[in-house]
């Protein structure tokens, strides 16, 4: 029979935990764990080393804290409460509130989120406390402003649903314009590759099957001691992309682990500091910590495309990201990293302290975390229109060398704007609008082709109304052909068939 | 070394860089240019000895041109800046790199003064002067 998981066939806790207290526990990081096993084998090394210390140190957005502020004289049941204008929120008890890392300044916006306000109390700096209230018979106050600090907090506590993703997909971005993604910023034409994730020294990956990281796990946590909790959102371990929920007390920790950061254009967010001791308790465990960057592969993602299903350029290990140049579509491009790999090799090495000088103790899990679950899209129950569903058609179309009389009297005649130019064989080669054809005669212009925009900004029958609307508001246009895969023109979409037909699709 | 060309409007029609380079015999690379109704501005860095530099500087100036050198454009704020590289493939001209610790190192002389690593720092230390 197969060996059970979390099976604690080379060395059990307990026996970890004694070394550990006498000061001779082998504790090594997960980078010169990797280095040992190339070097001895794999069994040699999991035989002399008890415990593979991890690190990362990357932007993790669904981090947020509880905090607890007491109550004032007379007391206020907050309503809504800003800490430095940051809305936190406050469907909980009177005094209660959780600090998202994404929220964002209300004066500041994306220069300054939840994420800041929690390195700023982290670093025990002062804290703009506002909240209002409808006021009750038991809490009559209805506003209140004050300043906090760390220090006059009942709790503040460190509550992050989803850190330390296993993995994550590299990204690029396949458009001609710059593309400022919570990846970073995207140069055009595949320009570049961002990445994130410590690949060798990341924590859930270095014990893959989940086999010693589970509910009640000691780890690193902005460099305080903290518990995972159970199995972070979206966790998917299935497909490598496993996560973790994580808990610590933020009286503890220290800013250098806890950063707020600004996605341009993007939001705010939160650089958590994470790392945890992968205790090897068996061979398999052992393997998986021996995984070095060049066997941890991930998949370059094209953020271009504004779709939920990103088309991608194929496979990459963490050794070529972190070289600084990968292939995408034959050609070499740089890459680089979103999270510090840095800091994340500074974590592994004060968690290997820790342990190595008794101040840190492995814990078993009270309950391992599911290692099959998959994460599922949302299922959108109500029809939505796409571009096919409500563009015009047939479309009126013109030649490019139609007389400009001929053509102005086919936009009155139809009561159009947008008017597709066409090749002999279909192809859409312009387009020209009513406003082009007043130019034309300002201009005393003669020839279609002469006035014709040429670079036509295009829509698919299939897109989503988010993405043509976006495609006009940025190009500031009014209207776009829709056409097929063989680039013929099938229907057009105006800003006039979306305020048309659209209004009324989604409930007030 | 790269130097900031501000052209009047009179002589924004003319060929002058094209002249200059050619006079003082220098391989110049244009990294920005903006022209409009009011001026011409052009960014080039040149890789020249100090004599032909200055050749190139002379010309530029004798036909109207204003020469600016450009030197220290970045400003890191090293207590902010964790090391992650989020600026490092943004920048279109490899001015940024990792050392062998995994730090991050601005090389001045290759910047353009671009700016894209401002924005793509999530952590707001680097700043363009």
């Amino acid at each position: 029979m197969a060996e059970q998981r979390g099976e604690e066939s080379l060395r059990r806790y307990e026996e970890i935990n004694e070394r550990v207290k006498k000061g001779d526990a082998a504790v090594m990081t997960a980078e010169e764990f990797v280095q040992a096993v190339r070097a001895t084998g794999l069994v040699k090394a999991a035989k002399e080393v008890d415990v593979v210390t991890t690190g990362t140190f990357g932007a993790m957005c669904s981090s947020g804290a509880f905090l607890n502020f007491g109550h004032a004289d007379p007391p206020i049941k907050m309503w809504h409460c800003w800490l430095n204008d940051v809305p936190a929120y406050r469907g909980l008890a009177a005094v209660d509130a959780y600090i998202g890392a994404t929220a964002m300044s209300e004066t500041r916006g994306f220069e300054y989120g939840g994420g800041h306000v929690i390195e700023d109390l982290a670093n025990g700096r002062e804290i703009q406390l506002r909240a209002d209230a409808y006021g009750t018979d038991c809490y009559p106050r209805k506003y209140v402003e004050t300043t906090v600090r760390l220090d006059d907090l009942n709790q503040a506590v460190l509550l992050n649903p989803r850190n330390a993703y296993q993995r994550y997909n590299a990204a690029t971005n396949s458009t001609d314009r710059t593309i400022y993604t919570y990846m970073g910023v995207l140069r055009p034409h595949c320009g570049n590759v961002t990445f994130s994730g410590s690949g060798q020294l990341s924590p859930v990956h270095k014990d893959a099957g989940l086999e010693t990281i589970g509910l009640g796990t000691r780890i690193f946590l902005g460099g305080a001691q903290g518990h995972v909790i159970g199995e972070g959102t979206q966790h998917s371990p299935k497909t490598q992309f496993g996560t973790l929920m994580v808990k610590g007390d933020l009286k503890q920790m220290d800013g250098r682990y806890l950063k707020g950061a600004t996605f341009h254009r993007y939001g705010t967010s939160l650089y958590v500091g994470l790392g945890i001791p992968i205790p090897l308790i068996n061979e398999r465990v052992a393997a998986t910590a021996a995984l070095g960057d060049d066997e941890i592969h991930t998949s370059i993602v094209d953020y271009g495309i504004p779709s939920r299903d990103r088309p991608n350029f194929g496979r990459v290990s963490y050794a070529q990201l972190r070289a600084g140049k990968v292939e995408v579509n034959a050609r070499s491009v740089p890459s680089s990293p979103l999270s510090s790999y840095k800091v994340a090799r500074e974590i592994a090495e004060a968690l290997k302290k820790w342990i190595q000088e008794g101040l840190f103790l492995l814990s078993r899990p009270i309950e391992l975390l599911a290692d099959d679950r998959e994460f599922r899209p949302m299922r959108l129950r109500r029809a939505e229109p796409r571009v096919g569903d409500i563009m015009t058609r047939p479309v009126v179309t013109a030649k490019p060398t139609d007389r400009i009389e001929a053509v102005a009297s086919t936009l009155v005649r139809g009561n159009i704007d947008h008017l597709p130019i066409l090749d002999d064989d279909g192809s859409l080669i312009g387009i020209v609008t009513s406003w082009d054809l007043a130019k034309a005669l300002a201009l005393r212009k003669t020839s279609l082709a002469e006035i014709m925009t040429t670079k036509v900004i295009t829509a698919q029958p299939q897109d989503s109304l988010d993405v043509a609307i976006q495609k006009m508001t940025r190009y500031n246009i009014s209207g776009l052909p829709v056409v097929d895969d063989a680039e013929h023109v099938v229907g057009i979409i105006t800003s006039d068939d979306v305020s048309k037909k659209v209004v009324g699709r989604r409930p007030a | 070394m790269k130097l900031r060309l501000t052209y009047p409007p009179e002589h924004v029609n003319e060929p002058i860089l094209f002249l200059a380079a050619r006079e003082a015999d220098v391989l110049l690379n244009i990294l920005e240019a903006a022209v409009n109704s009011e001026k011409g501005e052009i960014t080039v860095s040149v890789e020249a000895s100090e004599e032909r530099l200055n050749r190139l500087i002379e010309f530029l100036q004798g036909h109207g041109v204003q020469v600016e050198k450009l030197t220290q454009a970045l400003q890191v704020d090293a207590t902010r800046c964790i090391s992650c590289g989020a600026c490092i493939s943004p920048c279109p001209v490899d001015a940024i790199r990792f050392r062998p610790d995994w730090s991050v190192e601005f090389i001045e002389e290759k910047c353009v003064g671009c700016g894209i690593c401002t924005v793509a720092c999530p952590v707001r230390a680097v700043k363009l002067l």
